[in-house]
């Protein structure tokens, strides 16, 4: 208990002490805090009518975020699984940032949740036995369960293994593997419940189709690990600890791997509507198109893809890929790509047209921007502050009885 | 115990938006916030064109999406048949307005109950009386005026409408008008594939 207690203190004091440059990144994340505090502000006194969301679409930007979020959360799932499954040595040791970044996208998700209410003081409903909680019929319900069964898990793993490391004790293997595997599989139900989420429902022909899931899934390990690759080129940059090229080369073939499926699912799915439209191909039509001179999202589209497309074709390239300067750029691409499919791509259009045919253009609100920045904002800051922890064990200089 | 229904005769509608009226005065909706609505549809190529009106309203549905994936339980089924929504329960999450296929959920903003349908942050004592009962936040919709049903009255728009182009009743009393026209017109309900068996149906 007492060697618990030490930790605690121990991580936090090390968590918190940095250069010029940690506490620069910390105080330009804390800027966005204040168009946050002031949107959270606007959104709780004024309600959802400060937001652009309308009848007609009720799901937006925080949703959309929400959606990606989950995706770069279960994403992290690549790098403990071939740490464990494949006993994939460079990404074994680096198993635990992974499991930090999970734990920063499900604290972002949740913030993003709870943008979206409108009755966020009833939150508690939707707390299993405490609130009225509408299982097992409820897909949202079960999102619920998983991400913070999710959430738990990596906080488990995560801080078990660390706490081990710091008290120089061996890990109890019978107690650690479980926790492991079950969340290997657990990484995958996130990302899938979050797609049947909105395949479910027939009133959303866009959505209604069942490649959702896989899809989610190949796009969240397309960005997942394209988002782990920026964060460990910074982290071997920026600090003492090496990432080996092995985990990262292994990273970006899983990149390609699932943006090469993933872009392969969007065109099957462009054939399929396109062949023979019929009215179920409206909201793709718009999507792409636009309708009768409504073109909102036609650039968001044809950005995503393009962006999706070219990072696909630079990361086929070696000379790119093996290229450690210039893969996290390449990633960058791929990952803002994707982001923009799933929100704007994916979410937005879902509700236009209407299901009895109205089309409602749809633009997020600066209250809902601000907000926004705002959720990225605090899930950097967290990412950061337990990535620094992380690293200082894994480095030895956060250890039991080192004073 | 009855199971209730509405039928809407296409043939008598004239598009006069009486029963939005209607029902925005019984339930002292909010600016921009409607239960039922008319659409109109023009057909037909020149010179033969006319122009059909649709009235909506929630189609309180047997196999309702919005009951189904409600993760508070909010909306849930009277005994009757009316789909409800508990304003207690609600959070607002708006995961009926996107499961329903007949766009007839709507979210309550805070700031529609302080500004007053004439703005200027006034409220007349007809509003004050009206929004009382209104929980900001919540995602609502038509109860086929359940309080009315209640009391043995049809809903508002049904009262209002000039021409009885709509017909309340029990749906499972064969002798009820509106059982009648269904069997002896052909009702059909709206959106069909959807299979969320409406309870309300149109005839022309």
């Amino acid at each position: 208990m007492k060697k618990l207690a030490s930790f605690v203190v121990d991580y936090w004091v090390y968590v918190l002490k940095g250069g010029v440059k940690f506490y620069a990144w910390l105080g330009f994340l804390s800027l966005f805090l204040i168009g946050w505090a002031y949107g959270n502000f606007m959104q709780l006194s004024q309600g959802m009518i400060v937001t652009g969301l309308s009848d007609q679409v009720s799901w937006g930007l925080y949703l959309a975020n929400f959606v990606f979020l989950v995706g770069v959360a279960a994403g992290a799932v690549t790098v403990v699984f071939p740490a464990y499954v494949y006993k994939h040595k460079g990404l074994h040791e680096v198993t635990v940032l992974g499991e930090m970044v999970a734990i920063a996208a499900v604290v972002m998700c949740m913030l993003f949740v709870l943008n979206h209410m409108g009755r966020p003081d009833r939150l508690w409903h939707m707390l299993p036995f405490i609130g009225i909680y509408n299982w097992p019929g409820s897909m949202l319900t079960w999102d619920v369960i998983v991400l913070v069964g999710y959430l738990i898990l990596n906080v488990i793993g995560g801080f078990y293994f660390l706490y081990k490391k710091y008290a120089q004790e061996p890990l109890d293997k019978g107690f650690y593997m479980p926790v492991i595997y079950i969340a290997i599989v657990w990484a995958l139900s996130i990302h899938t419940v979050t797609a049947f989420l909105i395949n479910t429902m027939p009133a959303r022909p866009m959505w209604h189709h069942g490649m959702m899931p896989i899809r989610f899934i190949t796009t969240a390990f397309a960005a997942g690990p394209s988002l782990i690759i920026i964060v460990f080129t910074i982290v071997r940059t920026n600090t003492k600890f090496w990432i080996r090229d092995e985990a990262l080369d292994m990273l970006a073939q899983i990149v390609i791997w699932c943006l090469g499926i993933a872009l392969f699912l969007t065109l099957s799915e462009v054939v399929t509507e396109f062949y023979h439209p019929t009215e179920h191909s409206l909201g793709l039509q718009y999507l792409m198109f636009g309708h009768n001179g409504l073109t909102g999202l036609v650039p968001w589209f044809w950005f995503s893809m393009v962006a999706m497309v070219v990072s696909f074709i630079l990361l086929l390239i070696p000379s790119v890929r093996k290229n450690y300067r210039r893969l996290p750029y390449v990633c960058a691409l791929a990952f803002v790509g994707i982001w923009v499919e799933k929100g704007m791509g994916l979410l937005i259009p879902g509700s236009i047209p209407t299901p009895i045919g109205e089309f409602t253009e749809y633009s997020p609100s600066i209250v809902e921007i601000f907000n926004s920045l705002g959720n990225w904002a605090i899930g950097f800051i967290v990412l950061t502050l337990l990535l620094k922890g992380a690293i200082g064990v894994l480095l030895g200089e956060v250890k039991y009885a080192s004073e | 115990m009855a199971r209730y229904g509405m039928v809407f005769d296409l043939r008598r509608c004239i598009g006069c938006n009486a029963c939005v009226v209607g029902c925005k005065q019984e339930n002292t909706l909010p600016d921009g916030v409607f239960f039922t609505r008319t659409l109109s549809e023009e057909y037909g190529v020149f010179p033969a064109v006319n122009r059909v009106y649709i009235p909506t309203l929630c189609n309180h549905c047997e196999d309702a999406p919005c009951e189904k994936v409600c993760p508070s339980g909010a909306t849930y089924t009277r005994e009757d048949g009316i789909v409800m929504v508990d304003a207690d329960k609600c959070i607002g999450c708006g995961s009926c307005a996107v499961a329903c296929p007949y766009d007839q959920r709507t979210e309550l903003s805070k700031d529609l109950f302080t500004q007053g349908l004439f703005g200027e942050g006034e409220l007349t004592p007809f509003e004050e009386q009206g929004y009382s009962r209104f929980t900001p936040g919540m995602v609502t919709k038509c109860d086929f005026c359940s309080g009315r049903v209640d009391a043995g009255l049809d809903p508002a728009c049904v009262v209002t409408c000039p021409t009885d182009a709509r017909i309340f009743g029990d749906l499972d009393d064969p002798d009820s008008k509106a059982s009648r026209l269904i069997r002896e017109r052909g009702g059909r309900p709206p959106l069909p594939e959807k299979n969320t068996s409406p309870k309300v149906f149109y005839v022309d």
